[in-house]
């Protein structure tokens, strides 16, 4: 699969966030992977909410080729940290992960999950979690359900380093094939990725 | 699980103040002495133990509140439906507005003598009911849709997660308490609105009926115990519709 975002523009009330910038990621590649990277305020979460569809360019296009078949960008199926966590306060770890798709057996999730968080906080509402461990309950249920790409915008927020690493580890092990679209200020633990530099 | 000593303590509280009224109550009609004008607590009771032995007192409870409670579940269901199609379809809201402004804005006694005309007196509280609560859940279930969470609705986008799904995770916690009180509030109006219709359109056999019949013999211990039933009634039927409503509310994780 090819995903080739070309010159995207974006301003909000009149200034320009987002000037011209390209991304082009070939899924069978090694190469597939990116870091986005740049000062606060520069469009990085926007550029990963266009990529999610979530918002649209004021010029530039993009082009999903799946094998033979072109489709545009919203055709994406996305796997997605937001900046904040977005998870259902009263659900427990388990069902904020499983309540996403019928796909997600809860024998999965539970073990998913367990990957990343200790056992006896799986059935807690995440409400009593803390920041860090509803940080990993995101990304899991980020990583869990079937999409063409992974988006992650700090997804280490609130983690300690050590708890980033086994993250990290995690993320990585997990994502199978799917390019991962990452913006974070902390890259430390990070395999090298490619870098995508806005400004 | 147990009421503690504090609970008991407002509990008999409660029931010292509702004494304490009634021994007011009973005092007025000893100094009114008109068995018309105020009936006393103790000839209520009479009339309502004489009425509560017929059959007739039973028959007409259920024939109001089955409408009644017809009415409310029918006027409940409409203004949810056409609440979540205005949400989704921002046409259908303003196509609305005029209607549900109407609506709200009619005296509950014009209500009656037109659907007294179009349909009769047999269905008339149903009707009555089901139009004075269809604009109360219609606007607050509206209210509590447009408050939802937009970060999770933009979460459910990214992971397309089903409309069920959303609704049963997102929409319905987020207009939970909004719909609560909406339906704890168009309860009380249907039982008012409905008995009301029944008064002015006369349907045999009905609540309404009864009433009427007491103003009529100038029976007023009657009137008081119909007035009694009613508000019983409507507090019984309240407890309970709220409490299945509640649970079909509620979030049961274990059916993920």
């Amino acid at each position: 699969m090819l995903i080739n975002y070309r010159n995207i523009c974006k301003s909000y009330d009149g200034k320009q966030i987002l000037n011209g910038v390209n991304l082009f990621i070939d899924t069978s590649s090694d190469n597939r992977d990116v870091l986005l990277r740049g000062p606060s305020g520069v469009g990085k979460t926007t550029f990963l909410r266009i990529i999610a569809g979530l918002e649209t360019p004021d010029s530039g296009s993009c082009e999903v080729t799946m094998g033979e078949a072109a489709r545009g960008g919203s055709g994406l199926r996305v796997g997605m940290v937001f900046q904040e966590n977005r998870l259902i306060d009263e659900l427990s770890a388990v069902s904020n992960v499983c309540c996403i798709s019928s796909s997600i057996s809860v024998e999965r999730a539970r073990a998913a999950l367990r990957a990343v968080l200790p056992e006896d906080s799986l059935d807690k509402p995440v409400k009593e979690l803390s920041g860090g461990m509803k940080r990993r309950v995101a990304i899991v249920r980020a990583i869990l359900p079937a999409s063409d790409i992974l988006i992650m915008d700090e997804p280490f927020t609130g983690l300690d380093i050590e708890t980033r690493e086994r993250v990290i580890r995690y993320i990585m092990e997990n994502k199978g094939s799917r390019p991962l679209l990452i913006a974070s200020h902390e890259t430390e633990g990070l395999p090298k990725m490619r870098e995508l530099l806005l400004n | 699980m147990k009421p503690d000593k504090n609970q008991y303590k407002s509990i008999a509280g409660k029931v010292i103040i509702i004494l304490i009224w009634i021994c007011i109550w009973q005092l007025l009609s000893i100094l009114i002495h008109n068995k018309i004008l105020l009936a006393g607590p103790v000839e209520t009771l009479e009339a309502l133990w004489r009425m509560i032995l017929t059959g007739q007192y039973w028959k007409a409870l259920t024939f109001s509140a089955a409408r009644i409670i017809g009415g409310f579940c029918a006027g409940s269901a409409i203004g949810i439906c056409l609440a979540w199609n205005a949400y989704r379809v921002k046409l259908t809201e303003d196509f609305l507005n005029p209607l549900i402004s109407v609506l709200k804005a009619i005296p509950v006694a014009s209500f009656v003598i037109i659907l007294l005309i179009w349909a009769g007196n047999k269905m008339l509280s149903f009707y009555v009911s089901a139009l004075i609560v269809m604009p109360v859940l219609y606007l607050n279930t509206l209210s509590g849709l447009k408050a939802s969470d937009v970060k999770l609705l933009e979460m459910a986008k990214v992971f397309r997660m089903s409309m069920w799904r959303q609704v049963r995770y997102i929409y319905i916690p987020g207009i939970r308490p909004v719909l609560r009180s909406a339906f704890q509030a168009a309860l009380g109006m249907a039982w008012k609105s409905g008995v009301a219709a029944e008064v002015i359109g006369q349907p045999l056999g009905s609540v309404g009926n009864g009433l009427y019949q007491s103003k009529i013999y100038l029976e007023t211990a009657d009137l008081f115990a119909w007035t009694i039933t009613i508000i019983v009634a409507s507090f019984l039927i309240e407890r309970l519709l709220l409490k299945v409503i509640g649970r079909g509310l509620l979030l049961k994780e274990k059916t993920v």
